[in-house]
């Protein structure tokens, strides 16, 4: 109970005035960078950071962390409202959030996307405040086979999610995977497949890749569909909003299933990206009408914004314990700890309590202030979508491209958001699935890395991920998590052949 | 072309030791940063560190925009820094891979594309083993991992890089024998070290701090001529002070450091790289700086002209030694 | 125009040709297995040549369809109508991007709402100016000014002094 005490008093340091005006104008920000892509919570935390040099530091980091809160979801706001995600863990919310979109529910996206990440950072939080002592002792088990574990369960549950058809399906994760490794292999200290070409030095952004295959490719389908968002006729009203609150608690074991997969993923390497990927994959698995996923289910919204925030709030728990960022915002709020001169580590929590515990009482209040500031958004994002077509889509080719190059200010990246605006769009038509590319430029690589170094560690031997329970035990829910679906799609095909047969 | 282009930047070097007091060149439009690590890494702090203290200072009358471009280890961030050839309103930050990365990987880059402007610190390597082991000194470490080569784990940063290069003049020298694990930065290194994966790392003093702090990792020696400086006790007494120079410890390997380092693109005026080391300087003697330099327990030693040049020569010469002999040259 | 059967074709011949680089490229680090695990190249090598087969099975399954009949292959993948909606809209994309290198992004954003709002939208000019300049303004504010982002410029920028 020395924690709710200490909460306590980390609420009568965060509980002031000038505090909650820097979380409101830290969400108000962080909405800004996270509707615009490419720029980003990571960009907007860095650019952020000078301003915060002369401040002390539980605003400077109230400032910060309220902004990547409002990041998070300014990020969902463009993947429901436009299809294209404003931050890498927003992309599983359009798989749903966009479709809902189209067919003129909007508001009731938004709205569950809003609240469920409220109440996923909330868990978060919660488990930040009673079991940090434990998480931190349970993270520092974690070593390069137990990663590789993680990454592998990850790609375990997506795998055979089924819809297309297996070969596509290869093309496009190989795809994926190859663009993660361009760029410098920190395992060997080579610059791989760069094919002498300076631009790819630091690899294809993954950022990059989401503007233009989502973003750019829909808006090509959309053109050539001749729709307009059927959104114009839609009514946007404060009421629908209450409403679908009033909705929100019967999806509690969506909420409640996603916000343990996104603290899992936050306190072990996992971060948010793969968090919304295996908490959306989950879902559609348990769902009673997996047939409704990709098709505007209000569970494929929940699901993958409970756990991208909930694995965004959890990360900051190994930041401040151990000193290993989550998150790429993580790592640069870590950057600011160092400036302000705190050393993130087990005795930070001792040493300036009222910085950690102030942070920790900052964020279940920004949480919540963010979901206020944006629930009152909601009319207006909503009523974007009744602006003509011919206006606010060369409007979002605008703001794609402008998102582009701000990423990493490379002229190459807007070449390459049109060519993956061409890429997406044509694999579209043709049934490629796109999210499996995505996945695997996310984690692709860092899986990679941890397998190689798993084997730096064993000198070659496999029988490292079987050698400790914790691993072993990752390692058998990933395999069982990859075999279910072909069991069970070879169980129905023969029950099918039987079928037809004794027709 | 190639040798004007090194006469040219071995000009600018020259130059700027004898009109560094007049201000015949000021920049007349932003002045962009470059900085060659990811966010938050530790070239991104050095360089928004100067950052924060020339506008609080007021030491320059242009702003100042920061870049990140750290993609390929920084190779990313000088390639556009040689982009910008003539141009003295674009800075890069870095350390000594500036000078090293183009012996170990093809890159589209060469250290002539750059011209030499300042270094102004100097950051130190420890030896660390896990809080729990039973050494308590460097020398006892060593013969343990001699008597039984191929036993133990090193961890730190990605492979061919500081890490690895100290790792592997430790070897050279006392005929030890580690399995190197590259990790993705020091602060993972450290987190391995803390958790008892790896058994030792050479980290820098600010990226194991927290672990010393909760006993969880301990210093066994610091790659350095003299001790550093004094400082408050970290842990059960011992401040940074009191950890013996591996000289001292009995370790025939004197120095290693790693200079935080500031460059110009090439063919740049040499009134500018007087500018920009004028600038350094007066940062480098500013209250803030001071304290960063003890806070993050590096060396500050501001360098610039022929004693950077001298520094860096005699550098570059031990480094290529040690990737000569690892076959770590890249065709 | 074309069919679905050679979209998909294009499409698999694409990947396979993208498979096939990506090998020879991994080629250059090593493929094998040494004491210390895979070798650089090996994930790459082994991915690529993965993508390679993967497209080479899409292109025969594709002409055996074809050879069996299979009639949604014969469907149009782009007709005229739809063809010439999408160049609509893809063509002054390209335009965007191609000014957006050479006169700067402010410039050719400027350019761009103009062309597809005046031109292709049909509104107002007033409507049109008020939009592309707003649009920009809100750009450069929030970028240049605020967070200290330049975007691409081009000359007139450096004749106006901005």
């Amino acid at each position: 109970m020395d924690n709710v005490a200490n909460l306590m008093h980390g609420f009568s340091v965060a509980l002031t005035t000038h505090h909650i005006l820097l979380m409101m104008a830290g969400v108000l920000l962080g909405v800004l960078v996270g509707v615009l892509p490419g720029l980003g919570a990571p960009n907007g935390v860095s650019l952020l950071l000078p301003l915060t040099f002369s401040m002390d530091p539980v605003s400077a980091i109230i400032l910060l962390t309220s902004l990547y809160w409002g990041a998070l979801f300014g990020g969902s706001t463009t993947s429901i409202l436009f299809n294209i995600p404003g931050e890498p863990s927003s992309v599983a919310t359009t798989f749903d959030g966009h479709p809902m979109a189209k067919q003129g529910r909007a508001t009731e996206a938004l709205s569950f996307a809003f609240l469920s990440a409220g109440f996923g950072a909330l868990a978060g939080v919660i488990l930040i405040t009673l079991l940090s002592g434990w998480v931190a002792k349970f993270a520092l088990r974690f070593s390069s086979p137990e990663y590789f574990a993680v990454y592998f369960m990850t790609f375990a549950s997506f795998i055979g999610l089924g819809g297309s058809s297996p070969l596509k399906t290869v093309v496009s994760m190989g795809i994926g995977f190859t663009l993660a490794s361009i760029g410098m292999d920190s395992v060997s200290g080579n610059v791989r497949l760069t094919y002498d070409f300076d631009v790819l030095l630091a690899g294809v952004s993954f950022l990059i890749a989401v503007i233009g295959l989502f973003g750019i490719g829909e808006l090509l389908l959309t053109m050539e569909e001749g729709l307009k968002f059927e959104g114009v006729a839609a009514k946007v009203r404060i009421r629908d909003v209450v409403v679908t609150a009033a909705k929100l608690p019967r999806y509690w074991l969506a909420l409640l299933r996603s916000s343990l997969i996104g603290i899992w993923m936050g306190i072990t390497p996992g971060g948010p990206t793969a968090a919304s990927f295996m908490s959306y994959a989950m879902a559609k698995r348990s769902s009673r009408n997996p047939e409704k996923f990709g098709k505007g289910e209000p569970e494929g919204v929940i699901s993958p914004e409970a756990a991208d925030h909930a694995a965004g709030s959890a990360a900051m728990l190994p930041m401040l314990a151990l000193g290993i960022p989550g998150s790429a915002t993580a790592a640069v709020m870590m950057g600011g700890l160092m400036i302000w001169g705190l050393n993130p580590g087990p005795t930070l929590f001792t040493d300036r309590p009222d910085f950690v515990w102030g942070l920790i009482a900052s964020m279940y209040l920004g949480n919540v202030v963010a979901v206020v500031v944006v629930l009152a958004t909601v009319p207006l994002f909503a009523s974007i979508l009744r602006i003509p077509f011919s206006i606010i889509g060369p409007i979002i080719v605008v703001i794609c491209f402008i998102g582009a190059y701000t990423a990493a200010s490379k002229e190459f990246d807007i070449w390459l958001a049109l060519a993956f605006g061409l890429v997406g769009y044509v694999f579209k038509k043709l049934d490629y699935p796109i999210a499996p590319l995505v996945l695997a430029m996310v984690i692709g690589d860092k899986a990679e890395d941890a397998f190689r170094q798993s084997m730096i560690f064993s000198q070659g031997s496999l029988k490292i991920f079987w050698s400790n329970p914790l691993v072993a035990t990752l390692m058998s829910i990933g395999l069982i998590l990859l075999l279910m679906p072909l069991i069970g799609t070879a169980v129905r095909r023969l029950r099918g052949r039987r079928a037809i047969r004794t027709v | 072309m190639k040798s004007y282009k090194i006469t040219a930047a071995l000009a600018g070097a020259f130059a700027l030791a004898g009109i560094s007091a007049a201000q015949a060149w000021q920049p007349t439009k932003p002045v962009e940063f470059v900085v060659t690590s990811g966010a938050g890494g530790g070239t991104d702090n050095f360089a928004r560190i100067i950052q924060s203290i020339i506008a609080k200072h007021k030491l320059m009358d242009q702003p100042i925009v920061v870049v990140n471009k750290g993609g390929g280890s920084g190779a990313e961030g000088y390639v556009y820094g040689k982009g910008a050839k003539g141009d003295p309103n674009r800075v890069i930050f870095g350390t000594n891979n500036a000078y090293l990365l183009p012996y170990v990987a093809k890159l589209g880059y060469k250290f002539s594309d750059l011209t030499p402007v300042a270094a102004l610190a100097l950051d130190e390597f420890l030896l660390w083993v896990n809080g729990s082991a039973p050494f308590t000194d460097a020398k006892t470490y060593v013969e343990a991992v001699k008597a039984k080569p191929m036993g133990f784990k090193m961890g730190g940063s990605q492979s061919k890089d500081t890490d690895q290069t100290l790792t592997s003049m430790i070897q050279d020298a006392t005929g030890a024998k580690w399995i190197y694990v590259p990790f993705q930065g020091g602060s993972a290194a450290a987190v391995q070290l803390a958790g008892g994966h790896i058994d030792s790392n050479v980290n820098n003093p600010n990226e194991n701090i927290g672990q010393w702090k909760a006993g969880q990792v301990k210093p066994l020696c610091v790659f350095s001529p003299v001790r550093l400086a004094k400082s408050d006790a970290v842990f059960e007494g011992k401040g940074w002070g009191d950890i013996p120079t591996c000289k001292e410890a009995g370790l025939p390997l004197e120095t290693f450091q790693m200079p935080r380092t500031v460059w110009l693109p090439a063919e740049v005026p040499a009134d500018a790289v007087a500018f920009y080391a004028d600038l350094m300087e007066k940062v480098s003697k500013t209250p803030e700086w001071q304290e960063f330099v003890t806070r993050t327990a590096q060396t500050g030693r501001f360098m610039k002209g022929k004693e950077l040049n001298d520094f860096v020569a005699k550098d570059e010469a031990a480094n290529k030694k040690v990737f000569e002999a690892e076959g770590w040259v890249a065709k | 125009m074309i069919t679905r059967f050679w979209a998909e074709i294009i499409t698999a011949l694409a990947t396979l040709a993208f498979g096939l680089v990506i090998v020879n490229g991994a080629l250059e680090f090593g493929i094998g297995w040494d004491s210390s695990g895979p070798q650089p190249g090996a994930f790459p090598f082994y991915i690529g040549a993965l993508v390679a087969l993967a497209s080479c099975g899409t292109l025969a399954l594709t002409v055996g369809r074809k050879v069996a009949g299979n009639v949604p292959l014969d469907d149009n993948f782009l007709d005229g109508v739809r063809a010439k909606r999408v160049a609509s809209f893809l063509l002054p994309l390209i335009a965007f991007v191609v000014l957006s290198v050479t006169l700067g992004m402010y410039v050719a954003t400027i350019v761009y709402l103009v062309f597809t709002m005046r031109f292709q939208g049909g509104y107002g000019w007033l409507q049109t100016l008020a939009t592309a300049l707003i649009t920009a303004a809100f750009f450069y504010l929030a970028l240049e000014k605020f967070f200290q982002i330049g975007l691409l410029k081009g000359p007139l920028e450096t004749l106006i002094g901005l």
